[in-house]
């Protein structure tokens, strides 16, 4: 189309038939926001594909396959990795210590940085130093932690139980007893995250409407029922953040299970993550870890879904 | 350093790294275990890289387990790199998966020129063979035996080591006073076979298709060692998770009377007490003496950029001048027959005892290894036996078990 083209399709000329008015196409407005923002989002989009979706749809692919399937020679197994997965008693075995770390660590984790939050939200001498040293661990290495609480907790040569013997109390083998293992890497784990927690609350108590507590002491409430009545039930959303937040978290981890006990004694911390990353790179069982991981994705989002419905109350101030 | 000279000098890394590129500058990746890294090597890869003008050597340092993740990684990238140390059972494990150089037609050209594997002690040029190929070659051979602290044995009226298990317990018995122990077990899998090997028991039967540690002599010797620890009260309780090192550092601080290691630990006991008198003893005899072997192979992948490069630097590193020369900076043992026959080492009375056990070591997953279920199982032998030396189950009921699970996975497809 020459220069004056528009001019003359306008104008239903130089095509040889007159009349019509031909009027460009236009975008609509509506069309041309959608590109602008797909187009904005387009790293954003590439960036999920490459990095996530294609690895989640690749492991799938992974998991319906018996052999290497990725590094070698593979056969089409169907769902017969998924089928071994529910018939295997360490697999069961892994989930119920999964459960019981991520229940452990995400109660605890509330529980003690709600009352972490709620002291230091008072005017204390310190307050900010405080904060600080609690939240510090957190924005720690997991590997650095592992390698202080083995240093602490050995049995002898660590120095919690040189305290506990120059207090005349019994020394422990914290972590060599199924009994005290998972405890002990639930503890350390809730140490090192628990600063989060507080954090999050700490926002969330500033964000009380201080109206609310005059109120409530005109009525005459005890500081007890002003948590009660108030506090609490306000900063439900920020729990249900919280215990969702950490229990995805923590279903999910593998650090220190495989840093610090390697699972034992006697699977007694063997974490779901610690056995499917064995399974792939100890025993080559692509496979069949890939179908543990999916396992693991479906019980995650059960366990959210469950979550959210108990938790999830309508909250207005 | 001002931000103009970091600038600077990020951008003439990058012009540097760009026209060694350009000039047909070429590197050649090795991954090696952090522990290994002696002088002796980076020597051999200095010397490499300067007589191969335009090549550079990445020599990346792991523990096993990581090298071990980052491997299967690469593999599943196709980006492996050109020579790998592994610590033993990697290359049949690998070579199997077709994940492998072999490496028959690189032996047959300089096989003789090198000594291989005429010179390499049997079982570790066989344990790096899958059929009649060859897929890997030996660079340490190694075996634990009993280590001992000469003062703390003296102390206690033992003018030798015990040589026999009875002794042992008597002599453990005897040193364990106060804060200080007769015996610090180690809690990795491999260690736990010194046990079973004097007792008579071996891993894995290939005719029947069934492991063998649920035989009488098999619960013995765990029983003997669990025994020990909770019963005797003369031995360290193992820390899980700990990693193989705990013992020897207990040893070092004087705390521990014997442990049970090898050569790899002669340089952090000499650098960490050098006061310390301590000796290495010929393994223990129950019904036959014993131990087990270790040591490292290198490989060269099958995906690999620069297999030729690969397997010169890997001539240079086994090389009988190598070998003497990490043994008198580390201390470690090595496969070649001539190295043992060296009067330098058999007159060194740590290194001297140390070689003296290799003809007796024994590998002892070789056979299962070939069944490619080997990891599977150990995970499995390790839980079994945590059960008894930690949670002090009794071994005549959980081996059995374990042995009954094993066998279940060996007749699997």
């Amino acid at each position: 189309m020459g220069a004056g083209g528009r001019e003359e399709v306008a104008a239903g000329i130089g095509n040889g038939h007159p009349t019509a008015l031909r009027r460009p196409r236009r975008v609509s407005l509506k069309t041309r926001r959608a590109f602008v923002a797909y187009l904005l989002l387009s790293p954003a989009i590439v960036y999920f594909i490459v990095f996530f979706f294609y690895p989640i749809g690749l492991e799938f692919w992974a998991s319906l396959y018996s052999g290497q399937p990725l590094i070698g020679e593979s056969q089409f197994a169907g769902f017969d990795n998924y089928m071994t997965a529910l018939q295997d008693a360490r697999v069961r075995q892994s989930v119920f210590v999964t459960l019981a770390f991520a229940i452990g660590v995400t109660v605890a984790s509330i529980v003690i940085g709600l009352g972490l939050a709620v002291l230091l939200n008072r005017p204390i001498p310190g307050r900010a130093a405080i904060r600080a040293i609690i939240f510090f661990p957190y924005i720690i290495s997991f590997v650095i932690v592992a390698l202080m609480w083995q240093a602490i907790l050995d049995p002898y040569t660590g120095i919690l139980n040189s305290i506990l013997a120059e207090l005349g109390l019994p020394t422990q083998s914290w972590l060599s007893e199924t009994s005290t293992a998972l405890p002990t890497l639930i503890a350390i784990t809730v140490w090192k995250d628990v600063g989060y927690a507080m954090l999050i609350y700490l926002a969330a108590l500033q964000s009380i409407p201080g109206d609310f507590y005059d109120a409530a002491s005109i009525d005459g409430a005890s500081p007890a029922q002003q948590f009660r009545y108030v506090t609490w039930p306000l900063l439900t959303p920020t729990t249900l953040f919280i215990a969702v937040v950490s229990t995805i978290s923590q279903l999910q981890e593998l650090a220190p299970a495989y840093l610090i006990t390697k699972g034992g004694p006697a699977d007694a911390t063997r974490l779901f993550s610690l056995h499917v990353f064995e399974a792939a790179f100890f025993e080559l069982n692509i496979g069949y870890a890939s179908a543990l991981a999916f396992l693991m994705f479906l019980l995650i989002l059960a366990i959210t879904f469950v979550q959210f419905r108990l938790l999830n109350r309508e909250v207005s101030y | 350093m001002s931000w103009w000279k970091t600038t600077r000098l990020f951008i003439g890394t990058g012009l540097g790294a760009l026209l060694a590129t350009a000039a047909g500058a070429e590197t050649l990746t090795v991954y090696w275990n952090a522990g290994h890294a002696y002088q002796a090597y980076s020597d051999v890869i200095k010397k490499f890289e300067a007589d191969h003008p335009g090549w550079s050597v990445r020599w990346e340092k792991f523990q096993w387990p990581d090298m071990r993740t980052k491997l299967v990684v690469d593999f599943a990238a196709k980006n492996p790199p050109d020579l790998v140390a592994e610590p033993g059972g990697w290359v049949q494990e690998f070579g199997q998966k077709d994940l492998l150089r072999p490496l028959n037609d690189l032996i047959a050209k300089d096989g003789k020129a090198i000594g291989f594997p005429g010179d390499w002690q049997a079982y570790a040029v066989e344990r790096n063979k899958l059929g009649d190929q060859y897929y890997g070659v030996q660079i340490h051979l190694t075996c634990a035996t009993l280590v001992y602290n000469v003062d703390m044995l003296k102390e206690a009226g033992f003018d030798a080591p015990p040589a026999t298990w009875e002794e042992f317990l008597k002599v453990a018995k005897a040193t364990t006073t106060g804060g200080r122990f007769g015996f610090a077990p180690n809690p990795s899998i491999g260690y736990y076979w010194s046990w079973f090997l004097q007792n008579g028991v071996s891993y894995y039967d290939p005719k029947t298709n069934k492991v063998n540690l649920d035989s009488p002599e098999a619960i013995e010797a765990i029983q003997f060692l669990s025994d020990l620890i909770h019963k005797e009260k003369a031995a360290t309780r193992p820390v899980t998770g700990a990693d193989y090192e705990g013992p020897q550092k207990l040893f070092t601080a004087n705390r521990v009377a014997m442990i049970i290691t090898g050569p790899w630990d002669v340089k952090p006991i000499r650098s960490g007490n050098p006061k310390l008198n301590w000796a290495v003893a010929p393994s223990l005899k129950h019904k036959e003496q014993a131990t087990f072997a270790g040591g490292v192979s290198l490989m060269i992948p099958k995906d690999s950029k620069h297999p030729a490069e690969a397997w010169d630097l890997l001539k240079r590193l086994v090389a009988l001048d190598t070998e003497l020369a990490a043994t008198k900076e580390a201390g470690m043992t090595m496969p070649r027959k001539s190295w043992a026959e060296n009067p330098e080492i058999q007159a060194d009375p740590v290194i001297g005892n140390f070689g003296a056990c290799l003809p007796y070591a024994q590998d002892t997953p070789a056979a299962l290894r070939l069944t490619g279920k080997h990891a599977r199982i150990d995970k499995l032998l390790q839980s079994a036996l945590e059960q008894i030396v930690f949670n002090q189950a009794p071994a005549a009921e959980v081996m059995p078990k374990f042995a009954a699970e094993a066998n279940a996975i060996l007749a699997s497809n």
